[in-house]
């Protein structure tokens, strides 16, 4: 097996935030962000943290570049000690972490590249090289010698892309960098990450969609409220879930009808995929889908729900997650603890 | 230490990409202001308007009848009080430069989301922080210059008098407490973030104990105490005596420039001690991206 080339033990990050209320003197509230983590990452491994909004992904890799310091534990990266080594850390890391807004705005591209590559200590011809492969592999156009206030955000993320390449580390951590790319752009940029692993690049990969997750990498933490809940590859992942079926399933349906559903027995888990204008989708987890349709087309008649399609499907992470936590990924972990304060119950 | 296990790519430390990492800050900071065209127009043009309205005040009580220059001489020690007012503006404005220079720097790093793409590369701060202020010297050395030809020009001051190179001496000098000042104010940045109120009000603070348009030594005793614990005052000062026939707060230049030194000794490794150990601070807390 390869070497460890990042190891996290017992790491933990907690945030203390005011709460603002009008007039009132502010509220101290903390957060624990990271709670207990342990991990080993592997030489040559993509490797993904799949987690919904808040879940603490980016508080981890802000953790493991140096950005923040964490409140307990510690971690290891490419050897170096990451609270006594910091520089040697980030020496070894090539970072994407706020997307389009870690440019120069009144560099053009080319000038945004050099520049980083000189804070890295990248030699100066090193730099003009590397420049003109990155704009060849990332089929940057003449857009590269433009300002980058001149960019379509497509273009802003290429560009912020090159940036964490510049230096041809290691290590790469990339932090939801398609999130705001067209499914064109997403593809290709994926094809990219795994080029770059194939010539040795180890990548550490977040995101909060589960098929990126699947297609992209090795081994897959899903992380939920600053735990991992699960980790293994994608397919050991699937397989852990004991389910043989899944069924998606979408239409009007009340709180009380997924409730009931979810209690039927040889259903596993059900959860709300996604709410929109009063449609519902719901992805039901269970051991046969032949023996549940019957008893759920009942349920559904019965409470008249409307129903705009039943489908049998085959399980991905997303349902691992659905299982794990009895939530779809899409839902906001902040908005949860949000209502878990308030007593409303969330839909756990 | 041990090893890296995986190589660190392109990273190769030595001299000369540590000196990379300095003159590429360097070049990067010119290269955006140029961009912002009026910027440079503006920071030229604003020392002379500065200086210009007790200029223009001192002449029109004068063609009163009264004799400004007679009264100025009795309580500054010259009577060119157009020249006073004039090197008053200009150092006040290198002072400005200078003191905000890292606060600045930083605030317009946040807003704009680089600060933690620059924080997390492996170069050093000072490198950075170096480059920036080369940067800052520069622009403060040349619109000094150039407020004051332009000023003596428009005013018709008469450039060439007194000990020009003792004047340069002070300036220089002067910096390097400033530069100490500035990371100070950098820390404070990282801590309220949006400091605009803040800064106007010390700087109408830091102007009046300067004594940009007057002596301080028309300040009752405890406030002139307060002035002179501010080392842009004998800053100030040392240019305008080296200059004019103004007197030295220590009555010889030698103790004045020695008081700047001993400033420059204590401020920026001060300044730079209380920075980092803000930035470890918010590393701890919230991080360094908000704002
Ligand atoms: N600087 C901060 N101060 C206070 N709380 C913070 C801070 N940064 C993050 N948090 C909180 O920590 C938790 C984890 O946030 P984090 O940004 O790591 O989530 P994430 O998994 O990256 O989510 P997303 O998918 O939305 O990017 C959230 O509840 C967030 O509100
Ligand atoms: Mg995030």
């Amino acid at each position: 097996m390869a070497q460890a080339i990042i190891k996290v033990e017992n790491l933990s990050k907690t945030f203390i935030s005011k709460e603002r209320k009008k007039f009132l003197r502010p509220k101290k509230r903390t957060i624990e962000a990271l709670k207990d983590v342990d991990l080993t990452i592997y030489d040559g491994e993509i490797f993904g943290l799949l987690g919904p909004n808040g879940a603490g992904k980016t508080t981890l890799i802000k953790c493991l570049t140096t950005l923040l310091i964490p409140s307990g534990g510690a971690a290891w990266v490419n050897g170096f000690d990451l609270l006594k080594e910091e520089n040697m850390v980030r020496a070894s890391l090539g970072c994407m972490l706020m997307g389009e807004r870690g440019l120069y705005w009144k560099l053009t591209g080319r000038e945004n590249l050099d520049y980083f590559g000189a804070l890295y200590h990248v030699p100066k011809e090193k730099r003009v090289e590397r420049i003109t492969y990155l704009k060849e592999l990332l089929k940057m156009g003449e857009f590269i010698d433009r300002t980058v206030e001149t960019y379509s955000s497509g273009q802003k993320m290429i560009m912020a892309f090159a940036k964490s390449l510049i230096n041809n580390a290691p290590i790469l951590f990339l932090d939801e960098p398609t999130v705001t790319m067209d499914v064109h752009a997403a593809r290709d940029l994926r094809r990219i990450v795994k080029q770059l692993n194939k010539e040795g690049h180890t990548i550490v990969y977040t995101t909060h969609q589960m098929y990126e997750a699947e297609e992209l990498c090795d081994r897959v933490a899903i992380i939920d409220k600053g735990e991992i809940i699960a980790l293994g590859t994608p397919t050991e992942l699937k397989k852990s879930l004991n389910v043989k079926d899944a069924i998606e399933l979408e239409g009007a349906i009340p709180k009380g009808v997924v409730q009931i559903i979810k209690e039927m027995p040889g259903v596993i888990e059900a959860a709300i995929k996604e709410e929109k204008r009063g449609t519902t989708t719901l992805g039901i987890m269970c051991e046969n889908s032949r023996i549940i349709l019957p008893k759920l087309m009942e349920v559904l008649l019965e409470n008249e729900v409307q129903i705009e399609y039943i489908k049998p499907m085959d399980a991905t992470l997303e349902d691992v997650f659905i299982v794990k936590t009895g939530r779809a990924l899409s839902v906001d972990t902040a908005e949860l603890a949000k209502e878990k304060d308030r007593g409303a119950g969330g839909l756990d | 230490m041990a090893g890296p296990i995986a190589g660190l790519g392109y990273y190769e430390k030595s001299a000369r990409t540590s000196f990379g990492v300095f003159s590429s800050v360097l070049k990067a900071r010119f290269r955006i202001v140029s961009r912002y065209k009026g910027a440079l127009l503006m920071e030229l043009f604003m020392p002379i308007v500065f200086a210009a309205l007790p200029i223009l005040l001192g002449v029109s009580i004068a063609s009163g009848g009264v004799d400004v220059g007679q009264n100025w001489k009795d309580t500054t020690g010259t009577a060119d009080f157009k020249a006073y007012m004039l090197i008053g503006s200009s150092t006040f404005m290198v002072v400005m430069l200078m003191t905000w220079l890292v606060g600045f720097w930083l605030r317009r790093e946040m807003v704009s989301g680089t600060l933690e793409s620059v924080w997390v590369s492996p170069a050093k701060k000072y490198l950075i922080i170096g480059g920036v202020t080369g940067y800052a010297l520069i622009r403060a050395f040349v619109a000094f210059v150039l407020s004051f030809v332009l000023g003596s020009f428009v005013f018709g001051i008469n450039l060439f008098q007194g000990n020009m190179l003792m004047a340069a001496m002070f300036i220089l000098v002067g910096l390097l407490p400033l530069w100490g000042i500035s990371f100070m104010f950098g820390a404070l940045i990282l801590r309220i973030k949006e400091a605009d109120s803040i800064i106007n009000l010390l700087q109408w603070v830091l102007s009046f104990f300067m004594g940009v348009f007057f002596p301080i030594t028309v300040l009752p005793g405890f406030l002139r105490l307060i002035a002179q614990s501010f080392p842009p005052t004998w800053m100030t000062n040392g240019v305008r005596a080296a200059l004019l026939d103004v007197s030295f707060f220590f009555e010889t230049w030698y103790l004045d420039l020695a008081m700047i030194l001993v400033f420059a000794a204590v401020f920026p490794l001060m300044g730079y001690g209380i920075f980092i150990a803000t930035e470890r601070r918010m590393k701890k807390t919230q991080g360094m991206g908000m704002y």
